[in-house]
């Protein structure tokens, strides 16, 4: 008498709810999943103009500067040329356009900032202000004393250095 | 009587999971701001408080607090 494995190959699957002749069940196939993809994305922003969006005040900035010493260097060297002529007051002045279009930028850059970015720079401003103030004040003295007397457009550049130097001081304060 | 101000801003934006430029982008301000303000080194004027309440979906006594100590 030979052993007979009662229970079927435990590999295959048991199945009769629907493998015997008389189910009125079917096998269906199980619905592929559905992917839900996400919307397209739009198209990816050409470098150029992100730059424009981002860098747009610098670039005016930097292209009006350039305007300002195109028109400086050729006043200057049509005024040279012409020393003597009648219209080289309006020539001189010529560069003044772009200068005022420089500061223009620059008041519409203090007015586009926040309320810290603008408290910020008006500590800046101040301290610059009166730190120029001190350092005038302090060298006239040094001047009565015989030091040599410097160039009054060196003040502008001064307080320019001041403020950027009050800027990295008060930005560095709120961090 | 000297009022300084707490906030739960970075509460609440941690429980958005928004980051700090994320904040700053929905309010129109610099993340340098929305970090000033978390840290207690900025009080926001009323028109900033009232964006970060209606961004938030509260009321300003939801976010900010007054803590008054004699000074």
């Amino acid at each position: 008498m030979t052993e007979e494995d009662p229970s079927p190959n435990p590999e295959t699957p048991v199945d009769p709810l629907v493998t015997h002749p008389a189910s009125p069940f079917l096998q269906t196939e199980a619905p592929a999943p559905v992917n839900y993809a996400s919307p397209p994305s739009p198209p990816p922003t050409p470098a150029i103009y992100s730059t424009w969006v981002l860098y747009r005040t610098q670039i005016e900035f930097g292209l009006s500067l350039l305007a300002y010493l195109m028109v400086l260097v050729g006043s200057v060297v049509v005024v040279q040329a012409n020393p003597e002529a009648d219209w080289r007051y309006f020539v001189v002045v010529l560069p003044v356009a772009p200068a005022a279009f420089v500061i223009w930028l620059f008041v519409r850059a203090l007015a586009r900032l926040d309320e810290l970015e603008k408290r910020i720079q008006m500590q800046a401003f101040g301290f610059s202000l009166g730190t120029t103030a001190l350092l005038t004040f302090g060298y006239g003295f040094l001047e009565g004393a015989g030091l040599p007397h410097l160039n009054w457009t060196y003040i502008l550049p001064l307080m320019a250095i001041l403020w950027g130097l009050g800027t990295a001081i008060f930005k560095w304060r709120y961090r | 009587m000297a009022v300084s101000v707490k906030n739960r801003l970075r509460v609440l934006r941690a429980e958005l999971e928004w980051s700090q430029a994320d904040l700053a982008e929905r309010l129109g301000v610099s993340r340098q701001t929305v970090n000033a303000i978390e840290t207690g080194k900025y009080d926001p004027s009323l028109p900033l408080a009232f964006s970060l309440a209606r961004t938030f979906k509260r009321r300003i006594e939801e976010i900010f607090e007054a803590e008054t100590s004699r000074a």
